[in-house]
């Protein structure tokens, strides 16, 4: 695909910092009016990487291209189409909010008018005269949206949005941000150490860990690994494991419990008839969901971390 | 831009302690030779007894300039840690600004503040004359040096301040460095002319205070290039 039909498009990009490449030949492409979720457990590179995608930082090797044109070489240009909330918001905590906004919109000579604007967009018009100090989380978080939304960019970068926030304010920045691209015409790039956050909102996602982009499709080919499996509970467990397997079944015994991948309805009721047959009791017959938040972890690997 | 970025940095320190420094600075230097004058003015009278008003510009400018030192330092740690505490360079080095042109704005905004302190100094010193009951013609050319020529000499001073507060976070190292240059500054007298902290005291071989200035301000600008070359090149973090 040509330069042109991505919003943002890296190549190769890579950060060494210490000695070890934090992230490696990272090739990420976002398509116009995409919310594109960027996952990662915490320190697989994100927050470098986000760094690197608006300039604050060089890349050791490898290119960004943002609406076609190399930020190295155009940074300012650039920056004027992209609006951005890099990890906890930044903010002057002597000044109130329109204060703050007044700041970000002298710098990008924008009308005076789109602080009143973007404060009625995170609903915070009521408390622009505070001081900011004084502000909640959730507050200060909506506000980094606002700031970031002032100069009406084409693209708008929020890394870990909601970190910190309690479930309300978690819903809360959610929502704002799946009404932005509606009413604020936006591409969006979000990142996350949680699926769940970005499952509901994202159209497609990249998934790094250690440095590296491991997955890069849409929401639902991910979703389609979630695939379900059935879960038998019955007297013996591997005497009826050895059977169905005799039967040609995909089942599977961990010591603990009994279960069959990708089984249909058709299948389920076969399994249970030929339990039945050969005198086992059969307690329960389960399906099992796994969550995305689990083959998320498998593939980043960190499950066994905690 | 840069007026824009300087309207900006004011905006910043508004309602800061950083204004009210601004003036006690040189309000506390006339005041200690308020204390000075009025505790031992028969014996300083006698001894200025042919130019009074220059002995108190003589007083005032030996103060002044450890004060000084000291303010360069203190403003462009208060200034630059404005950003500090939050982390606000990733804010705006990611909007659509130089980023040499952000640190440019930095370094005018602490020389502004420092040329009010300044400028400050003469109605100050005036003040205390008058009530000291000083007559005879003001030396006015000789208070206007006094309070200018000392900061334009250390404009090195101010540029190596400027650029330590920005790239450091911790200021601990900032104004450590400050205070050990006011102590330098205060026997600056001692030093041979090439080293810097004397030249803030305009004193020199060839009895021109203009030399210590244009060696302050050329030096200042070498400085000033160099910490905004590093600004430019170093990743926010």
């Amino acid at each position: 695909m040509s330069n042109q039909a991505w919003i943002l498009e890296t190549r190769g990009l890579t950060k060494r910092l210490g000695g070890k490449n934090v992230v490696n030949e990272v090739n990420l492409a976002i398509g116009k009016g995409e919310i594109y979720g960027f996952l990662g457990p915490n320190g697989a590179g994100k927050t470098t990487t986000i760094r690197m995608l608006l300039g604050l930082a060089k890349p050791t090797k490898g290119s960004v291209h943002l609406f076609g044109r190399d930020i190295r070489k155009e940074r300012i240009p650039i920056l004027r189409k992209v609006g951005s909330l890099v990890e906890y918001p930044s903010y002057y905590g002597h000044l109130t909010a329109k204060e703050n906004l007044e700041v970000v919109r002298r710098l990008l000579g924008v009308p005076r008018s789109r602080i009143d604007d973007v404060l009625s967009v995170v609903r915070l018009t009521k408390e622009a005269d505070r001081a900011v100090k004084g502000y909640s989380l959730g507050m200060k978080q909506r506000l980094g949206i606002a700031t970031a939304l002032l100069g009406q960019p084409e693209l708008l970068v929020l890394d870990e949005p909601t970190n910190g926030l309690d479930p309300a304010g978690i819903q809360e920045i959610r929502e704002l941000i799946k009404s932005l691209p509606a009413t604020q015409g936006v591409t969006i790039l979000i990142s996350s150490h949680l699926l769940s956050e970005v499952e509901q909102m994202a159209t497609r996602v990249g998934i790094i860990d250690k440095g590296n982009l491991i997955y890069q499709d849409g929401i639902r080919m991910l979703r389609e690994r979630a695939k379900s499996r059935i879960r038998f509970g019955v007297s013996e467990p591997e005497a009826a494991w050895r059977l169905l397997l005799s039967h040609g079944y995909e089942a599977a015994w961990d010591r603990h419990q009994l279960t069959v991948e990708r089984a249909d309805d058709r299948t389920v009721a076969a399994i249970v008839t030929q339990l039945v047959r050969q005198n086992h009791q059969v307690y329960r017959v389960e399906e099992e969901t796994a969550s995305l938040e689990r083959i998320f972890l498998e593939m980043t690997g960190t499950e066994g971390s905690l | 831009m840069m007026l824009r970025l300087l309207s900006v940095e004011l905006l910043k320190i508004r309602k800061k302690l950083l204004w009210l420094l601004v003036v006690i600075g040189p309000l506390g230097v006339v005041s200690l030779q308020a204390v000075n004058f009025g505790l031992r003015y028969d014996y300083l009278s006698k001894l200025y007894a042919d130019g009074l008003w220059s002995g108190l510009i003589l007083n005032v400018s030996n103060l002044a300039l450890s004060a000084l030192f000291i303010g360069l330092a203190i403003v462009a740690s208060m200034s630059a840690g404005i950003e500090h505490q939050t982390n606000a360079w990733k804010m705006t080095l990611a909007l659509p600004v130089s980023k040499g042109q952000v640190f440019g704005a930095k370094f005018l905004l602490n020389v502004l503040l420092l040329f009010v302190s300044s400028s400050l100094l003469v109605p100050f010193t005036l003040a205390l004359g008058w009530a000291l009951g000083f007559d005879g013609p003001i030396p006015i050319a000789e208070l206007l040096r006094t309070a200018y020529y000392p900061l334009l000499a250390a404009m090195p001073f101010v540029a190596v301040q400027c650029g330590l507060s920005v790239h450091l976070a911790n200021q601990a190292l900032p104004m450590t460095i400050g205070i050990v240059g006011m102590i330098a500054a205060m026997f600056g007298s001692w030093f041979p002319d090439w080293v810097p902290w004397k030249w803030p005291s305009l004193l020199n071989a060839s009895h021109e205070p203009l030399l210590s200035v244009g060696l302050g301000l050329v030096l200042g600008a070498v400085v000033f290039l160099v910490g905004m070359t590093v600004f430019a090149r170093k990743d926010v973090t």
